[in-house]
C-alpha cells in the first residue's frame, strides 16, 4: 500500500501539487486523469522518489525518496531514445536494478528473450530502438519494465501517441504486469480506456485531487462533470462498459 | 550483430575479446612506432633492451629508444586514450553524438590557460603549462555550468553555453597571441599539437592524472548507459543521474585538460575513435569505454608515427595528421550513419 499524505510540490513560486491525500492499493491499477497541467506527471515523479516534495509518501511504510532498494519501473511519455542501441540491449537495461549495472546473468538474458516473445518484439531484437514505430517503442518500454520485475510501475500517458489498435495492445501488455502482482499507476487522457482497465481512478485538477474511488464510482459521479467543466457525456454500453465522450456544444 | 542463441538467450552486451584484441593492437602499434624512424631499430633488439636481456641496443640507439621514442610513443598513447575516452563520455552525458572534449569549452579553456602561461611566463614555460591548462579547462567547464543556469536541467543548454565559452576563450587566446608576437611561434606550434617535447617527466605526470581520470570513468562506465535514458528512467534503474553526470564530467575534463597541457590541441580523436569502435562493434554501450581508450591510444601513436616519418626529417604537427584523417572520416560517418536523430 502506498500512502500519500499532504503531498505538495513547488517549482519556485508555483505550486504544482497541493495537499494530496490518496491511498494506492497493491496489485491494482490506479489511473490518474485530468486536464493538461493538472500535475499528473509531477505526481508520478513524486511516487518514484526522484521529485522533492513536502508531506509524505510511504510505500510499505518507508518514505519513498529514502528507500533506494525499492524497485519501481518508470515509463515516460517522451522516452529518451538512445541512438545506436539495439532493442535487446534496451530491454536488458531493465535488469540493471536487480542484477546491478553491467552484471546481467545468463538467466536475465533468457528472461529478456522470453519477454520479447511475450510483447511481440521477438525478431526485432537486433534492430535499433530508434528504428521502432511508436507502438513498438511503447512495447519495448513495457518489455523493459517487465524484465525489471518491479513492485510498482509508473506509466506516463502510455497510450497517448498510439492508434486505437496499438493502444489496446499496449494496455494488454500492461495488464500482464498486474497479473504478476505489480502495482500500476498510470496517467491517461482517455477516461474510457481508464475505466476499462483501471480499478481505481483519481481525478486531478490544478494540482489537487478532485475525486477518487473505484472506476465505476468516479465515472458516474457528478463531480467528474465538474472537473471537465460539463464537457463530457457518460454512456453505458449494453455490455455495461462505460464510454465517456466529449460534448460538441460548449457550456454557456 | 547480436544473435539470439539456440537456448533463447540474448547474447552478452559486450564481448571482452574485442577489448583483448584492441589491447594487442596497442602493443603492436607501440612497437611499430618505436622501431620506425630515420634510424630504424630492430624489433628483437628493442625487446632485449626493454627486458634488460643481453644483446640489446647500445650507445646512441639505446638513448634514441629510451629517451626519445619510447616516452614519445607512450605520451601519444596516454593522450590518445584520454581524448577518445572523454569524447565518448561527453557524448553519453550530453546525449549528443557530436559532443567531444572541445565542447564544454574544456579544450579551449585549457588552450587559453596554456597561452597565458606561454605569453607571460617566458623561459620557465613547460613547467607552468599543465597547471595553467588544467585551471583553464576547469574554469571553462564551471563557467559553462554557471551560464546554463540550472545545472543539469537541460543537457543541450549546457552544450550551447560550452560552445559560447569555448569561442570566448579562443578569442581571448588569439588576442593574447597577437599582442605577444614574440611568442607567436611557440603558441602556434603548441596549438597545432605536438609531442616532440615528450620526456619521461611529462609521461609520468600526465599518466598519473589520466590514469586517475580513466579509472573513475571506466568504473562508472556501466552506469553511464543509464544516462542515455530520461532522468526518471535512470533513477528507477538505480542511478542518481545528476551525481553520475558530475563525476563523469569532472573526470573527463581532468583527462582532457591533462591531455591538452601535455600535447596541445589535438582534434578529432574524441569524435573519430568512439564512433569507429561503436561502428565496428555495433555496440553503443559504455562497456566499450576501455576499448575506446585502447583504440584511441593506438590511433594517436599511429598519427604521431605519421607526423614523424611522412616528411622526415621534418616533422608535421600531429594535429594536422589527426585532422587530415579525422575530418573526412567524420564527414563520412556523419553522412552514413545519420548520427543526429531526426
Amino acid at each position: 500500500m502506498i500512502k500519500v499524505e499532504d503531498l505538495s510540490v513547488r517549482f519556485g513560486q508555483k505550486e504544482i501539487l497541493k495537499d494530496i491525500n490518496v491511498e494506492i492499493e497493491n496489485s491494482k491499477w490506479t489511473c490518474l486523469v485530468g486536464p493538461n497541467g493538472a500535475g499528473k506527471t509531477t505526481f508520478l515523479r513524486a511516487l518514484l522518489g526522484s521529485q522533492s516534495y513536502s508531506g509524505s509518501i510511504t510505500d510499505s511504510g518507508a518514505e519513498v525518496y529514502k528507500n533506494h532498494d525499492r524497485n519501481v519501473a518508470f515509463v515516460p511519455q517522451h522516452p529518451q531514445i538512445p541512438i545506436g542501441m539495439s532493442v535487446s540491449e534496451y530491454v536488458l537495461l531493465g535488469r540493471s536494478k536487480r542484477d546491478g549495472w553491467g552484471n546481467e546473468s545468463k538467466k536475465s538474458r533468457a528472461l529478456v528473450a522470453d519477454i520479447l516473445k511475450l510483447t511481440g518484439l521477438f525478431g526485432m531484437q537486433n534492430q535499433f530502438v530508434s528504428q521502432l514505430s511508436g507502438g513498438e517503442m511503447q512495447r519495448a518500454l513495457i518489455a523493459r519494465a517487465l524484465v525489471q520485475e518491479p513492485t510498482l510501475i509508473l506509466l506516463d500517458e502510455p497510450t497517448s501517441a498510439l492508434d486505437l489498435h496499438h493502444q489496446i495492445a499496449v494496455l494488454n501488455n500492461i495488464e500482464l504486469l498486474k497479473e504478476r502482482g505489480v502495482t500500476i499507476v498510470s496517467t491517461m487522457h482517455d477516461i474510457t480506456l481508464a475505466a476499462m482497465y483501471a480499478e481505481k481512478i483519481v481525478v486531478m485538477q490544478e494540482g489537487r485531487v478532485l475525486l477518487s474511488g473505484t472506476s465505476d464510482f468516479v465515472i458516474h459521479s457528478p463531480e467528474l462533470q465538474v472537473a471537465f467543466e460539463n464537457r463530457i457525456s457518460v454512456f453505458t454500453l449494453d455490455s455495461g462498459r462505460p464510454v465517456i465522450v466529449a460534448k460538441k456544444d460548449l457550456p454557456n | 550483430m547480436k544473435k539470439l542463441g539456440s537456448e533463447g538467450v540474448i547474447s552478452p552486451i559486450w564481448n571482452w575479446k574485442i577489448t583483448a584484441v584492441s589491447f594487442s593492437l596497442l602493443i603492436f602499434v607501440v612497437f611499430l612506432a618505436i622501431s620506425f624512424g630515420p634510424v630504424p631499430l630492430e624489433f628483437q633488439k628493442i625487446i632485449r633492451t626493454l627486458f634488460g636481456l643481453p644483446g640489446g641496443l647500445t650507445g646512441q640507439e639505446r638513448t634514441l629508444l629510451i629517451d626519445l621514442r619510447l616516452p614519445r610513443a607512450l605520451l601519444a598513447a596516454i593522450v590518445g586514450a584520454a581524448l577518445a575516452t572523454s569524447g565518448a563520455v561527453y557524448q553519453t552525458v550530453f546525449r549528443n553524438p557530436l559532443a567531444d572534449p572541445y565542447l564544454l569549452g574544456a579544450a579551449a579553456g585549457a588552450g587559453l590557460g596554456a597561452t597565458i602561461a606561454i605569453t607571460s611566463a617566458g623561459a620557465d614555460l613547460y613547467s607552468l603549462l599543465p597547471i595553467f591548462s588544467f585551471f583553464g579547462a576547469i574554469l571553462a567547464v564551471l563557467v559553462s555550468f554557471f551560464i546554463s543556469g540550472k545545472f543539469f536541467a537541460e543537457p543541450n543548454s549546457l552544450l550551447l553555453s560550452g560552445i559560447a565559452v569555448g569561442s570566448f576563450a579562443t578569442a581571448v587566446q588569439t588576442y593574447l597571441q597577437q599582442r605577444n608576437s614574440s611568442s607567436l611561434r611557440p603558441v602556434y606550434s603548441w596549438i597545432l599539437g605536438e609531442l616532440t617535447v615528450a620526456n619521461w617527466q611529462k609521461v609520468i605526470w600526465s599518466s598519473t592524472y589520466i590514469f586517475i581520470a580513466l579509472t573513475i570513468l571506466i568504473t562508472v562506465s556501466k552506469q553511464l548507459d543509464g544516462l542515455m535514458l530520461t532522468d526518471e528512467e535512470s533513477y528507477s534503474l538505480g542511478i542518481n543521474p545528476n551525481r553520475l553526470r558530475v563525476i563523469a564530467v569532472i573526470a573527463a575534463t581532468l583527462a582532457t585538460a591533462t591531455a591538452v597541457s601535455a600535447s596541445g590541441l589535438i582534434g578529432f580523436v574524441g569524435i573519430v575513435v568512439p564512433h569507429l569502435v561503436r561502428g565496428i562493434t555495433h555496440r553503443v554501450t559504455n562497456r566499450g569505454l576501455l576499448t575506446i581508450a585502447l583504440v584511441g591510444a593506438s590511433f594517436l601513436v599511429l598519427a604521431d608515427l605519421g607526423a614523424r616519418t611522412l616528411l622526415s626529417p621534418a616533422e608535421l604537427p600531429i594535429g594536422v595528421i589527426t585532422a587530415f584523417v579525422g575530418a573526412p572520416f567524420f564527414l563520412v560517418v556523419l553522412r552514413k550513419k545519420r548520427l543526429v536523430s531526426q
